[in-house]
């Protein structure tokens, strides 16, 4: 191949065909273009004029260098160009693949893959035998056509983990089967790992090795921990570098179960760095929802952490010695307690024997004071396993015998009978604040608010271990809160009620906080081996190389110990576990482990992972000069005067190159919008019954020519509308008459025309029956109505009330006569609560336009007038029949003003000069 | 039955012609005012001119009573003599005028036959007697006549640059040549000095297309008169332009020269403009020449 500045050619000597465009240029420079016919009527004046030159005119000079150019894009295009043609690959012979395919490279996984397709393009125009070679996971190279494994691309993918010892044992064992030598390109993701340096020289026994590497470095999540109220979150890099910032995402479910980002913090890394680490406290409510963190934009395992049991909510058992007695809500003793755990804890309820087997966080102990032995035994059992049992003391506690002689298992210190009462009506003193927290106490740092006094409380017999066990005092020095461990778990005391009775502390804000920082609210239990030991954990979710999380299927249970100690691999794939109710996160990068940049020996050459594609220009370029070609067409027609044959050409040439769209049914709706939009336009619903439909449309010509004359309204000729085609939203109103054998419209129709109705729009529905039937279903239009509206979205009706707004619109009406007088007209039902005030005339009615009238008059009929404007229907009998017309007339006016102002006359202001009116 | 068939055809194809043509010449009409000619002196006429004492001989049915009765003399009423002029048109009808160079543009002959269909009709409603040179259609008065011509220029002549017509002409009429005098000059010589020995006066229109003023032509072209019998060749068109314009200014000129020698008038009117200037200078230029 050939290459010229970034372009190569595979067939270069077809460029020789360059050296014809000179005479080209010369051949088609000498035949001029083709005379054109003229008719001219004064060529009488241009008898015996003779041409200046005896040399014949040229082709235009820009039409030869159109044609030049097409030529010219021709020969290029046949030798094959391409643009940045891959020059990295030397050699003959089998090529193997290495790939990390860890977790690590991930993120960049995309670009690898396309550097390995250039590598395998160029190995398979160079004829070179290809294999790949995962160290996540090995299989014995197969050197095949490249072709053939550029098919087989897509579906590599990064593993969730590093290669593991067994994994370089097959490696290697592999490479010993592979008979003869080969060269090695190996993309490495930048992380070393056991073995690497065995594979590297027996790759290098073979032939030439070169690494491809990113420059950039990889970056990983530690699993996030939960300490001091705040999640400890860290992130370390594989090589110190510039100082740089990360944002880090904690993601989880919103209440509405959508998963979404909660929480975005940004750590730091300090320039030369390899660790940063940030503290992150969220509200608990928060906090126990989040799933995962990731770092933002980095798509691998290794920045996803899970999170587990450790940040989820937390289950209390809340257990009152006094459950029978039916207080108030405020004296129960728990109430304070609710108050402050229900943002953050689930609440099992029951009696302590059924509540144990449930296994929850914490138990609360309010004054209870005496446990059978089987409650006892199955707390203390309970709380060995891990679990925080928490009291409260009280009258109850401090007037029995309990831990008074010895200490009981489930009390952290002895107590002594009765209790103290100070700063009583009854008692000398006042009543305690408490003591500042000491250094080593895990409320030490929490401010005291100064009300917080303590009246009552129990007391601590002054054993040897008890000053051990204080965990917060008061002034006086006698414990408040005291504290033991108990096998995994520990027991905690508080000497004063969980109310406000002995003393204020439960009111205050304090309280809250030494809750939390007890871990009551939430905690991070980090489970120890001889917990995990010989229990059987099951894989709910798994990780892929990417961070994603997916169903794992019928993956085997792995053991509990493994779970800790094991490294991550396919036999124990990173993701969430569970065993009973239990869930537990197992992340790619386990808490101590460290990114080691992998180092190459000087004798291998690494390259970056910085990929140019190949681009085969052949194409574009005799596309190019079919382009010109056909430009030259044109403009060849159009020179020798054949300009209708030019328009002719481009039609056609248009036609070629583009898709002719279908625009005709577009083209007559937009017709249809623009007869209906350019002034307001009146119009009926077709009902397929040609006569109905012709009375229709001239009770609509009839209307529309009153509004013209006696209103502002000036609507054009009225439109048929056919509901299964035609846009309804042009139309303030559609008259729709009914007859009993029109088709039922579509469901398409319906969701139109209840648009419609949404969007403002009124029907006024006529039965034309008003002669021989009332409303409702007792005739066969009434019935069809029922049938045609039912799918509508009409709302409640009622007759139109006297002082409903269409009665006053623009006349003043009484009844609404069309052909026929009688039947009763249906409007939407004005609000029930709509009262009228005393002294006004009107209610404050409904505060919109009705969306359906439904009535039975025949107005069409009524309103119908022929072209010239004369009636075309008569109307009941002599000069009282052309009454009911006018009256009918009338009723359309209101009716479209209605439609057109909407309540504008509802309008209390219009009160004084209606009632002028009525003469009221 | 078969003649007839097609002269029923063919005269309805003319009829149809001609009702926007007179339409057209009627509304250009309408937009100029009209006045008789004035013959400046007492004769035949319906304006008043002056009042003179009765003489011998005159009828007692001219004594205009309400003058006379103001005095002892009595007066006859006289009236300023209005003579109505022949005027006699003649319009090109040759192949060289059905010629438009743009396809916005109305051919020449249309406009020249709009023109002189226009000057008839305002001629005609100032009661002057309108005909064709030569002796198909002489002058004479009333709507009628106006329709006449109409049916005449319906017509097309096979020719190519068709001679003015300078047969029968009335002497000391008028005369309106309406063409693009792109034919041979001498016929033009020919039927002016034969006018101008009747002492017939009037004014010669040149109707040119655009085109035939800017000749904005290139490169090889064959240029070809319409009827197809002239035709000339050249490789560059752009290159005759000059030379072109030369001979169409030598031509015009010509033409002037003609008529400050007879007494006639030159017009030039392009089709590109509008007929109204031309049919208001039209008429000014008869007018001005009978008062």
């Amino acid at each position: 191949m050939t290459v010229l500045a970034g372009i190569g050619f595979t067939a270069p000597w077809v460029l020789l065909g360059l050296l014809t465009l000179p005479i080209l240029w010369l051949v088609l420079r000498a035949v001029p273009p083709a005379p054109i016919r003229r008719l001219f009527p004064a060529v009488t004046l241009l008898l015996g004029l003779k041409d200046d030159e005896s040399v014949s005119d040229r082709t235009p000079w820009w039409l030869l260098l159109l044609r030049m150019l097409a030529a010219a894009a021709i020969i290029i295009g046949l030798a094959g160009p391409v643009l940045n043609p891959s020059r990295d690959q030397q050699g003959s012979g089998p090529l193997l693949l290495v790939l990390d395919a860890s977790w690590a490279g991930a993120s960049r996984w995309t670009s690898t893959l396309d550097q390995i397709d250039a590598q395998l393009v160029e190995a398979g125009r160079s004829g070179r035998p290809v294999s790949i070679l995962r160290l996540t996971e090995p299989e014995p190279p197969v050197f095949q056509a490249a072709e053939a494994w550029r098919g087989r691309l897509p579906g590599l993918a990064p593993m969730p983990w590093q290669p593991s010892e067994l994994q370089i044992d097959q490696v290697l064992q592999a490479l010993e089967q592979v008979e003869g030598g080969f060269d090695t390109n190996w993309f490495s993701d930048k992380i070393t790992f056991a073995g690497h340096e065995a594979i590297l020289s027996a790759l290098q026994a073979r032939g030439g090795v070169t690494v491809y590497q990113s420059a950039a470095p990889v970056m990983a999540v530690l699993p996030a921990s939960y300490k001091d109220g705040a999640i400890q979150l860290t992130v370390i890099r594989s090589a110190p570098g510039p100082a740089a910032t990360v944002n880090l995402l904690a993601m989880g479910r919103d209440p509405a179960g959508t998963m979404r980002t909660l929480q975005s913090t940004a750590l730091v890394f300090e320039s030369g760095a390899t660790r940063a680490e940030v503290e992150l406290a969220l509200p608990s409510e928060l906090r126990a929802r989040i799933t995962r963190f990731e770092i933002e934009g980095t798509r691998s395992a290794g920045a996803v952490t899970l999170a587990d049991d450790s940040l989820r909510r937390r289950e209390v058992a809340l257990i009152a010695g006094t459950r029978n007695r039916e207080g108030l809500e405020l004296l129960s003793p728990l109430h304070y307690l609710t108050q402050v755990l229900v943002p953050t804890a689930d609440f099992l309820d029951g009696a302590l024997p059924d509540v144990l087997p449930a296994n929850p966080d914490v138990i609360v102990l309010a004054d209870v004071a005496t446990l059978s032995p089987a409650e006892q035994d199955g707390l203390v059992d309970w709380v060995e396993q891990g679990g925080l049992l928490l009291r409260f003391a009280g009258p109850r506690m401090a007037a029995s015998d309990l831990g008074r002689d010895k200490e009981d298992a489930l009390l952290p210190v002895r107590l002594r009978s009765g209790g103290r009462s100070v700063g009583g009506a009854m008692s000398w003193g006042e009543a305690k604040g408490l003591a500042p927290f000491d250094e080593d106490s895990p409320f030490y740092g929490l401010g005291i608010p100064a009300d917080v006094v303590v009246s009552t409380q129990v007391m601590a017999q002054p054993d040897p271990n008890l000053a051990d066990r204080v965990i917060a005092a008061l002034s006086d020095g006698t414990p408040l809160v005291t504290r033991k461990a108990l096998g995994l778990g520990q027991v905690v005391l508080f000497h004063v009620t969980a109310d406000a009775e002995w003393s204020s502390l439960p009111l205050s804000g304090l309280f809250v906080e030494m809750l939390d920082r007890l871990a009551v609210a939430s905690a991070a239990k980090t489970r120890q081996e001889a917990q995990l030991q010989g229990t059987t954990w099951e894989p709910i979710q798994i990780l892929d190389g990417f961070g994603a999380l997916s169903d794992a299927g019928n993956l085997a249970g792995v053991d509990g110990v493994d779970l800790l100690t094991g490294p991550v691999g396919p036999d124990l794939r990173p993701g969430l576990y569970e065993s009973g109710k239990q869930k537990l996160a197992l992340n790619t990068v386990s808490g101590d482990a460290g990114l080691t940049p992998a180092t190459w020996p000087a004798n291998v050459p690494v390259k970056g992972q910085e990929v140019s594609t190949e681009t085969p220009l052949g194409g574009l370029l005799l596309g190019l000069a079919l382009l010109l070609l056909t430009a030259d067409v044109v403009a060849s027609l159009a020179l020798s005067g054949r300009l209708g044959l030019a328009r002719a050409a481009t039609l056609v040439l248009g036609v070629l190159l583009a898709v002719p769209q279908a625009q005709a049914q577009d083209a007559a709706d937009t017709d249809f919008a623009l007869a209906a939009t350019q002034e307001l336009v009146l119009a009926h619903v077709l009902t397929g019954n040609a006569q109905v439909d012709d009375v229709a449309l001239a009770g609509m010509r009839g209307l529309a020519q009153t509004l013209y004359f006696r209103t502002s309204v000036e609507p054009a000729d009225p439109i048929g509308v056919d509901l299964e085609r035609d846009e309804l939203a042009f139309f303030p109103l559609l008259y729709w008459p009914i007859t009993p054998d029109q088709p039922q419209p579509s469901a398409a129709a319906y969701a139109k025309l209840n648009a419609y109705l949404r969007s403002g729009g009124m029907i006024l529905f006529d039965t034309r029956d008003g002669d021989i039937a009332g409303f409702g279903a007792s005739s066969p239009n009434g019935r069809k109505l029922q049938n045609l509206a039912a799918p509508l979205n009409i709302p409640a009706l009622e007759p139109v009330p006297r002082d409903h707004v269409l009665t006053r619109a623009f006349y003043l009406l009484q009844d609404f006569p069309g052909r026929y007088v009688g039947t009763e007209v249906w409007v939407e039902a004005a609000p029930p609560d709509a009262e009228q005030i005393e002294g006004m005339p009107f209610r404050n009615l409904n505060d919109n336009v009705t969306p359906v009238v439904i009535g039975g008059n025949d107005w069409a009929a009524a309103w119908a007038v022929d072209r010239n404007g004369q009636a075309l229907l008569p109307v009941g009998r002599g000069y009282a029949g052309e009454r009911q017309r006018e009256l009918a007339n009338r009723f359309g006016v209101n009716l479209v003003m209605h439609v057109l102002t909407g309540n504008y006359k509802s309008d209390q202001v219009h009160v004084p000069a209606l009632l002028d009116r009525l003469g009221q | 039955m078969n003649a007839a068939l097609t002269l029923r055809e063919r005269s309805e194809a003319e009829a149809s012609r001609l009702p926007p043509l007179l339409a057209r010449a009627e509304h250009l009409a309408g937009t100029v005012l009209l006045g008789d000619h004035g013959r400046r002196r007492s004769g035949l006429g319906d304006d008043f001119w002056q009042y003179r004492p009765a003489q011998i001989g005159d009828s007692r049915r001219m004594i205009d009573h309400r003058r006379s009765a103001r005095g002892d003399q009595q007066f006859v009423r006289e009236r300023e003599w209005q003579i109505a002029q022949s005027i006699m048109l003649w319009v090109d009808q040759g192949a060289s005028m059905r010629f438009a160079s743009g396809p916005s543009l109305p051919t020449k002959a249309d406009r020249a036959r709009l023109l002189g269909l226009a000057t008839a009709i305002l001629l005609v409603r100032g009661g002057e007697r309108v005909g064709l040179t030569g002796t198909t259609l002489p002058p004479r008065r009333g709507n009628a006549q106006i329709v006449r011509l109409a049916q005449a220029w319906s017509e097309d002549a096979a020719p190519d640059y068709a001679p003015p017509e300078h047969r029968a002409m009335i002497p000391h009429a008028r005369a309106v040549f309406i063409s693009d005098f792109l034919g041979p000059l001498d016929e033009v010589e020919l039927a002016l000095t034969k006018a101008a020995d009747r002492g017939v006066r009037g004014v010669l229109m040149q109707v040119l297309d655009p085109g035939e003023e800017a000749f904005p032509y290139q490169g090889r072209t064959i240029f070809e008169s319409v009827g197809g019998t002239v035709r000339h060749e050249t490789l560059k068109a752009g290159e005759l332009r000059e030379r072109y314009l030369n001979r169409m200014a030598r031509r015009k000129d010509a033409l002037l020269q003609l008529c400050h020698a007879t007494g006639w008038q030159l017009g030039l009117h392009h089709t590109g403009d509008s007929a109204q200037m031309a049919l208001l200078w039209l008429y000014r230029a008869l007018d001005g020449g009978t008062r």
